[in-house]
Order: C-alpha cells, then sequence, then structure tokens
C-alpha cells in the first residue's frame, strides 16, 4: 500500500470529525432555539461550543500523524 | 493497474459528487454585496461581517492570553509559537525598513496582519454563510402593498424581493434543500392594486401548479387562475378580505384589518386585507458570520485607520516639514510642485486601493466557494479552500507590508534619496538623529 493511506484516512477522519462536531453544535442549538424562542442564543451557544470541540479533539487526532511524518522525516533517518 | 487505478478514483469522485448533490444540496445560493443587517439598537446595525470580525478578534484575545499567562524565558506551548510568529514578522519587517523603524511601527502593521489574517482564515469554516437567522417575507410583502395603499400612492421606488421557500422543521424555520429563489419586485409608479394582481400570481406560480401567460402584465382571466389555484391547494397562501372567496368571521383580528387596510384587487374586483401561510413560507436567512473583509465597510476602516497612522508617523518624524513633501513652491521649482500635488493625491488614493484590494479578494473568494459548491459539491470546493488560504496569507501580508512601506515613506526626509545634491531643499538634516534605516528598494513607496 502507498505511503499516502493512512495520512489520508487520518485527514480524511479529522476533516468527518471537525464538520460533524459544528453542524451537530449548530443542529442542538437551532433546535434548542426553536423549543425556548431564544433565537440566536443557543445557535451561537452550539457553534462555538462544537467549534471547541471540533479544535481541541480535531488537534489530538492529529497529533499521532505529526508525530509519525516527524519521525519519517530524511533528518530523523 | 494505473488504468484500474485512475477508473477507480473517477468513479469515487463521481459517486462523491453525486451524493453531495442529493443530500447536501442547499437553497439556490444568493450573492448579496451589501452585509447583512442582523439586529439593530437604535441607530447602531450588527451586521454578519462585523460578527466575523469580532470572532476574529475574540481569538486573537484568546490567544494573546494564553500566551502571556505564565511567561517563562524558555518559551514553551502557546508563548513558544507566539512569540516564534512574531520574531519572524519582526525579522522580516527589520529587512524592509531597518532595526530601528520596524520597532517602531511592529505593532500597529503586526495587528493589521493579524487580525486580517485570522478574520480571512476563520471564514473558511464551514458554519460561515450557512447557519442565520430567519425571517419571514410572505407577509412583508403583502404589507409593503398595504402601507402603499393606506398612503393612496403609487410606489416612489422599486422595491426588490429575493426570498426561499422554507419551511418549519423541527420548530426551526429553515429553507429547504434545493429551494428555488423567488424574486418578486414592486415597481416603480405601480398602482398597490397592480402590484397585489402581480403578487397573487407570482405566489401561485410558486406554491401551484398554475403557469401565467404574463408574469409581468397578468391579464385578468391570469389573476383569476391564479387566485382559483391558491384557493384549491390547501398547501398555498391564503389571502382574506372583503367579496374574498374565504369568508372572514365577524368581529375578527382579520375583519378589522379588513376595513382599515385592505387593498382592493383591480382583476378580482375584491378587497384583500391578510395573507396567510399555512404551509410553507416565503423568506430569507441572514447568516451570523460573513468573511469579515468580504464587507467594504470594514475594508474601508481599516484603509482608514492606515491613512491616519501613516500620516501621524510622517508628522511625529518630520514635524510640519512633512507637509512640505506635497506643498512646494511653484516659483522655485514648478516640476516638483507637480509632483507634490500628485504625492498629496496619491495619499488618499491609497484609502481606496487598501479597501478594494482587500475587499475584492476576499469577496470574490467567498463568492467562488459558493457557487463551486453548488456546481460541483464535495470535490471543487477542497482545491478552492487550499487556494482561499493562500489568498488570505497573501492579502494580509500585503495590506500589512504596503502600510509598512508607506509608513517608512512617510517618515523619511525628501531629499533623503538625492544625497548627491548634498544638500535638503526644506533646511532639515538629513543625518538627524532617529532616520537611520535602510534604504527601501526603488519605487516601493509608490507601489499601489
Amino acid at each position: 500500500m502507498g505511503s499516502w493511506v493512512m495520512p489520508t484516512a487520518y485527514l480524511l477522519g479529522a476533516g468527518w470529525y471537525f464538520a460533524a462536531c459544528i453542524i451537530l453544535g449548530v443542529v442542538v442549538g437551532r433546535w434548542a432555539d426553536g423549543q425556548t424562542g431564544l433565537e440566536p442564543v443557543f445557535t451561537l451557544a452550539g457553534i462555538i461550543l462544537g467549534l471547541a470541540v471540533a479544535l481541541l479533539g480535531g488537534i489530538r487526532m492529529l497529533m499521532p500523524l505529526m508525530e509519525r511524518i516527524g519521525s519519517d522525516s530524511p533528518e530523523k533517518k | 493497474m494505473s488504468r484500474i487505478r485512475i477508473i477507480v478514483i473517477v468513479a469515487i469522485t463521481l459517486i462523491v459528487i453525486g451524493t453531495g448533490f442529493i443530500v447536501a444540496s442547499g437553497p439556490e445560493p444568493h450573492i448579496a454585496i451589501p452585509p447583512e443587517i442582523l439586529w439593530t439598537f437604535g441607530f447602531f446595525n450588527i451586521s454578519s461581517t462585523m460578527m466575523a470580525s469580532w470572532a476574529a478578534m475574540l481569538i486573537l484575545i484568546v490567544l494573546g492570553y494564553f500566551a502571556t499567562r505564565s511567561m517563562k524565558l524558555i518559551p514553551t506551548g502557546v508563548q513558544n509559537f507566539v512569540e516564534g510568529l512574531l520574531d519572524a514578522m519582526l525579522t522580516q519587517m527589520e529587512e524592509v525598513a531597518g532595526r530601528e523603524k520596524a520597532r517602531h511601527f511592529f505593532m500597529v502593521v503586526a495587528t493589521f496582519f493579524l487580525f486580517i489574517l485570522v478574520a480571512n482564515w476563520v471564514a473558511l469554516l464551514p458554519f460561515f454563510k450557512a447557519v442565520g437567522i430567519t425571517q419571514d417575507y410572505g407577509e412583508e410583502i403583502f404589507h409593503e402593498i398595504q402601507e402603499q395603499q393606506v398612503k393612496g400612492e403609487p410606489f416612489d421606488d422599486d422595491h426588490h424581493f429575493l426570498t426561499w421557500i422554507m419551511d418549519d422543521v423541527g420548530g426551526v424555520k429553515m429553507a429547504l434543500p434545493g429551494a428555488e429563489t423567488f424574486k418578486f419586485e414592486l415597481h416603480l409608479g405601480e398602482q398597490p392594486g397592480e402590484a397585489l394582481d402581480r403578487y397573487i400570481v407570482a405566489l401561485s406560480e410558486q406554491f401551484t401548479d398554475f403557469r401565467a401567460t404574463d408574469d409581468e402584465h397578468p391579464s385578468e382571466a391570469d389573476v383569476h387562475g391564479a387566485w382559483e389555484a391558491l384557493q384549491a391547494d390547501p398547501e398555498a397562501p391564503k389571502f382574506h378580505g372583503e367579496g374574498a372567496h374565504a369568508a372572514l368571521p365577524a368581529g375578527s383580528k382579520l375583519a378589522s384589518l379588513a376595513e382599515e387596510e385592505g387593498v382592493p384587487s383591480p382583476a378580482l374586483g375584491v378587497t384583500l386585507s391578510s395573507l396567510e401561510f399555512p404551509g410553507q413560507k416565503v423568506g430569507m436567512v441572514y447568516p451570523f458570520f460573513r468573511a469579515a473583509f468580504s464587507d467594504v465597510n470594514n475594508t474601508l476602516a481599516l484603509a482608514i485607520c492606515a491613512f491616519f497612522i501613516i500620516e501621524f508617523w510622517g508628522f511625529q518624524a518630520l514635524g510640519l516639514g512633512y507637509l512640505g513633501k506635497f506643498f512646494m513652491n511653484p516659483l522655485k521649482n514648478p516640476i516638483m510642485t507637480f509632483v507634490g500635488f500628485l504625492e498629496l493625491l496619491s495619499e488618499f488614493i491609497r484609502i481606496i486601493s487598501f479597501t478594494f484590494r482587500l475587499f475584492g479578494n476576499i469577496f470574490a473568494g467567498g463568492v467562488l466557494i459558493l457557487i463551486l459548491t453548488f456546481l460541483v459539491p464535495f470535490i471543487a470546493p477542497i482545491g478552492i479552500y487550499g487556494l482561499e488560504l493562500f489568498v488570505g496569507l497573501i492579502q494580509a501580508i500585503v495590506f500589512a507590508a504596503l502600510t509598512l512601506v508607506f509608513a517608512v515613506g512617510a517618515v523619511e526626509q525628501h531629499g533623503e534619496d538625492h544625497e548627491s545634491h548634498g544638500t535638503d531643499d526644506y533646511g532639515h538634516d538629513p543625518n538627524a538623529p532617529g532616520d537611520t534605516h535602510a534604504p527601501l528598494p526603488s519605487g516601493a513607496a509608490q507601489a499601489h
């Protein structure tokens, strides 16, 4: 298998995770706004929360990949 | 083998694009140059682009807080990242402006760079231009016609309405996937009754299978047909009023409205006073966030800040002698007088070039992504996102670098680059302290 498969899988996974977190935050926020009539409080809160989770989780997911790329780099070899 | 691989890649791409068309088809894109006004407090409007610039500021403030919370002599983590970034910027600036001047201009130029960079990059996050507040427009258009009827005058201006078909999904109003834009215009000089007839036809064409022979000038038969079609469809919008097919309960809110603000329809011969949407509505989504610099107000504000700070630095360094760059004695040197006049003009023209360079690049990038998302979902926008990351960085560099170059030009003594002349035309000492800087590349100060 080519060496590009693992990084691609990691990046695709992280991309989906990123999008899913934000979409989930927005959907839950919009639903809560619809229920309470407090638009846009919960939507904005959902966006911020989703983004924060996406950023922290994304960094955590991509760290092993960054470390692997670092250890595979020609200088280290 | 390689042929099979190509076929597989093409097949996967087509499947992804096809899936995109099916599951991710949003409402038809609508491109608006002015920012969307979300809320108004007195005379103060809060727009989507303003929200985005606040978000960029918040990110920078949080980053600044965490970077300086517990500073160490040997930096680690966030402090290390921020120090590395600032150090790289300072090194670049010192190459252009020299050590002293670079440090003098650093805070402002670096602020411009970081703010523009973060605002441009944050605008590529997926919730930008997608999530927002919704507003019904069906009643609004009718109210506009009603108000004009109360005034008893024809419309004194064109009013454009561009909306989507909205639905109530789980208690939340949203634009339907794949919804087409619903366009309606109130024409200058049009009587409210005529506008109402056209609106009945437009609504009927949008919500039922009815098709008029002429949308712009519907015949009486067209309006009657449209009316019948609206009445027959339980999901379609319903008009109420005196003499209308739907009877009004006496003493109800609708009946009292009919007396006050009814609009007579010339084709139907009835007076209509209210509009009700039993099913879907027409409305707009105003996004909470839109790229901060896709708004010419923001880029202009930044350009004006850059202009004033450059002029301030000029006066600070040269005192009133700074004006000597622009105003010269025409008897002494008519050519330089003309050059000075051009210099003065270029100071102001810079505001315009600063404004529209940044605005044009960021706005066009946003439009490109939006349109490509609808043409080739999922696949094509990926490359453009990469390009936009690059454009965001380049524009931040260009704005900051030009501010720096113009600032260096402003604090320069006028005769400085003509040292072979030996004298300074304006009585300044070219070797005065505080003016030690590396010479600029020729013509750099004139770059726009």
